[in-house]
């Protein structure tokens, strides 16, 4: 069973192949703003490298935000387009809760920076978001951060993996990017 | 020889809209989504709004371009794409979609310009026929380009200042219309009298137009009337403003028909719904004895049916390009001026 998983929320885009759950290879690149010039090659070449073709594929995962708008697009409308193409399941997995599921307490405060501020999590044992989900400036997190410990974990993907299987399969048109920050034009 | 079956995507403002055409000039399917009714809220595109929409919806207006066409993946030879110029965010959309379907169906991926896409919205009505003059009217275009082939463009003239489509989207926004300000001044100058006396842009001899002084006289009228308490016939001064844009456009056509002697003629982008453009058009190709080819109203707004129209050519000459193709928001037809390479 091959998965790929598509992360393209920050800089740094990330692209894995898994084959039952093992890690077969990981590729990291930075954007320099340009998931686009970047995304699709490291895919092509993922599946080269492991000699398979886009039609062995079984599954996508994708992190679906918050963070760049445009790279999280990029990401998701990758991933929807193949899951759709291919006729596959797909799931996808924000950057927020993605450190929730693999972070053991019972109570769970997670953040994902962005440029002028942070993303906030907060979630109970089990991984149920206790608080709506939001963005804070820099200033605002500063007087968050006087009362609260943020839990920090770094992401162990077969870990990650694991703790996906339970998430349920979404029909690829429902996929969405999950923005969280308000635009301008809409406050 | 077999047919060539092109799976197009357009998604550079606010329309999603994908198609899969025939030879390059037959519509096997089209799909158009827009989003105006939400830019209308706005007042115009947002882009981050059009962007979120296209994600949204690219495989939903997939799937339905494809159940359209009783074809299968085997049956369709490349995947074409509008890479550039728009709005960057929603380019990508569409562009990486692309990327998508070419990279799992293995299949050449095109890029194309969207201006020459509407140039080629042409070939969906009657094969261009060389050499040719194309009007291309829009919200960032407004230029006089010969073609004496396929992707063979020299551009005779331009706007100075702001496209046609910028000026009517202005004077609507001051006469209170709704987005979008174009199709609406339109709409407002048939029930009016060309009674205001604005002034003609400049009437030299160069194949350039300038709108911003004709812009500007618009606002200033208003403006004045409004100080001293006039009421604003609206409609005649929406008829007046069109009138004189309108017919600038069709004097400098003129002018190139008569030195060119070029007997084929186009016109091409957004304006070109224009009827009153439509008419005088028609008028001035009758009195040269031009061959004048306009769109079908549906291809005159933003669609894919152009962009697999312009890709066809491409195709000929295997101009593929690869996964890691970018989209800009700028590259004008004027990037692709043969005159002016080596």
């Amino acid at each position: 069973m091959y998965s790929l998983f598509i992360d393209t929320h920050n800089e740094l885009i990330k692209i894995i192949l898994f084959k039952d759950g093992k890690i077969l290879t990981d590729k990291e690149k930075m954007s320099n703003m340009q998931h686009s010039v970047y995304t699709m090659p490291m895919i092509e070449e993922i599946l080269k490298e492991n000699n398979i073709e886009s039609s062995n594929l079984n599954e996508i995962i994708v992190v679906n935000g918050p963070g760049s708008f445009t790279g999280v697009r990029i990401g998701v409308t990758i991933a929807k387009t193949m899951a759709y193409l291919l006729n596959i399941p797909i799931k996808s997995i924000d950057t927020l809760k993605m450190q929730a599921l693999l972070i053991n307490k019972d109570k769970k405060i997670v953040i994902e920076n962005e440029k002028n501020g942070k993303y906030l999590g907060i979630f109970d044992k089990n991984n149920n978001v206790i608080q709506k989900y939001k963005y804070m400036k820099n200033s605002e997190f500063e007087e968050f951060i006087k009362d609260n410990v943020i839990d920090e974990v770094k992401i162990d993907y077969e870990k990650l993996y694991e703790k996906l299987k339970d998430e349920q399969n979404i029909n690829p048109h429902a996929v969405n990017p999950l923005y969280i920050k308000v635009i301008e034009v809409l406050k | 020889m077999k047919d060539v079956n092109i799976l197009a995507i357009e998604s550079s403002c606010d329309e999603t809209s994908m198609a899969i055409i025939k030879n390059g000039c037959e519509v096997v399917s089209l799909t158009i989504l827009t989003q105006m009714d939400t830019h209308a809220e706005f007042g115009g595109v947002v882009p981050e709004i059009a962007s979120r929409m296209h994600t949204e919806n690219i495989t939903m207006v997939l799937d339905e371009t494809l159940k359209k066409a009783s074809l299968s993946k085997e049956d369709i030879d490349a995947i074409a794409v509008t890479y550039a110029p728009g709005l960057l965010g929603s380019l990508l959309v569409g562009l990486e979609c692309a990327k998508t379907i070419a990279f799992v169906w293995n299949k050449p991926l095109i890029k194309v310009n969207h201006t020459i896409g509407h140039i080629y919205a042409n070939n969906l009505i009657k094969k261009m026929q060389f050499p040719l003059l194309a009007l291309i009217v829009s919200g960032g275009h407004t230029d006089m380009v010969i073609m004496k082939d396929d992707y063979e463009f020299e551009i005779l003239g331009s706007t100075l200042d702001d496209s046609i489509g910028e000026v009517y989207d202005k004077v609507a926004r001051v006469l209170g219309l709704k987005y979008p300000g174009g199709p609406n001044v339109e709409k407002m100058a048939l029930n009016g009298a060309c009674s205001y006396d604005l002034p003609k842009p400049v009437n030299d001899n160069t194949y350039n137009f300038s709108f911003s002084g004709l812009k500007s006289a618009v606002i200033n009228l208003i403006h004045n009337e409004e100080q001293r308490n006039h009421e604003i016939r609206k409609e005649d001064l929406a008829c007046s403003f069109q009138t004189i844009a309108i017919d600038e456009l069709v004097r400098k056509v003129e002018l190139a028909l008569k030195n060119t002697g070029i007997k084929n003629m186009i016109i091409a982008g957004g304006v070109s719904a224009n009827k009153y453009l439509r008419e005088q058009m028609k008028i001035l190709c009758e009195k040269y004895n031009v061959d004048l080819t306009v769109p079908d109203l549906i291809y005159c707004t933003d669609n894919a049916a152009m962009i697999g129209a312009a890709a066809y050519p491409l195709y000929l000459k295997k101009e593929f390009c690869g996964l890691d193709t970018n989209a800009s928001s700028q590259i004008s037809i004027k990037y692709y001026d043969t005159s002016k390479r080596d």
